[in-house]
């Protein structure tokens, strides 16, 4: 399999932070996802969704005492897509020599 | 491929990917106030072994392992509740950082404390505990930023 490929579905503005986020987690708590991205409940959940049908993310609901708590974690597919994505990034950002300041 | 994204989006992308992964490395940093806290807490139970009576080694026990578990939990729950980070952004280097200050502090604190004791001096394992602890509180935050520049070098879309 090749270990370049841009991906739309993770590429998406929004995804592309959702993924992000995960991709430096075990597990991420949706609040935390939410809070970080600026989103809505309904709009985390909708992108969450897109990229649970893709295989990319697996979603955990569970209890904290009596609270309801939802996190999300990239899944093994995830994470090589989104390996496969930056590679391809990163390709695109070396082939035209424009320097990228590390942050 | 996509050919239709332009350099710029591409770069502007990686430096999203990258924000975005610093802010869940950024929860897993341990505070300064952290490392003299434990520094402070490891001089109390010290000072409750060079007492020599049950009592005050009990009391000091207790009041380092309770401190520790109010601090650590404290420190990390951040980390805990929101984002626990990934596998392998601690590398080799790290974990040699991490096992380097543990067998620095360990050793210069016992070798210390051995040493005074030697010589007579009076509490000598709080005197050398007070070493190690000025130790923690000055080098468990060099530790924190040799961690976290590691954990930034690993993450996905870091220049290599």
């Amino acid at each position: 399999m090749s270990t370049v490929r841009f991906d739309d579905l993770i590429h998406a503005p929004t995804r592309l932070g959702i993924v992000s986020l995960l991709a430096a987690s075990q597990w991420a708590d949706f609040k935390f996802i939410r809070d970080s991205l600026g989103l809505s409940d309904s709009a985390l959940s909708k992108q969450l969704t897109i990229l649970e049908e893709a295989g990319y993310v697996q979603i955990r609901k569970g209890f904290v005492g009596k609270r309801p708590r939802t996190s999300a974690r990239l899944t093994p597919a995830g994470h090589a897509a989104f390996e496969r994505h930056v590679a391809a990034l990163q390709e695109i950002v070396s082939r035209s020599g424009v320097t990228i300041l590390p942050h | 491929m996509n050919e239709h994204l332009r350099p710029e989006e591409a770069a502007q992308a990686l430096t999203e990917i990258r924000q975005r992964q610093q802010q869940v490395i950024d929860l897993a940093v341990l505070p300064t106030w952290y490392w003299w806290a434990i520094g402070a807490l490891t001089v109390i139970l010290a000072a409750g072994v060079d007492t020599n009576t049950p009592a005050a080694i009990g009391t000091t026990v207790a009041v380092f392992v309770l401190g520790i578990l109010a601090a650590t939990g404290w420190a990390l729950a951040g980390t805990l509740r929101h984002a626990q980070l990934r596998d392998g952004l601690v590398d080799r280097r790290g974990v040699a950082a991490i096992l380097g200050f543990v067998a620095l502090t360990v050793g210069i604190t016992l070798g210390l404390a051995f040493a005074l004791r030697a010589t007579s001096v009076s509490y000598p394992a709080t005197l050398a505990a007070v070493v190690g602890g000025l130790g923690m509180g000055i080098g468990g935050p060099i530790l924190m930023r040799r961690l976290h520049r590691i954990m930034l070098a690993n993450r996905a879309g870091s220049p290599r």
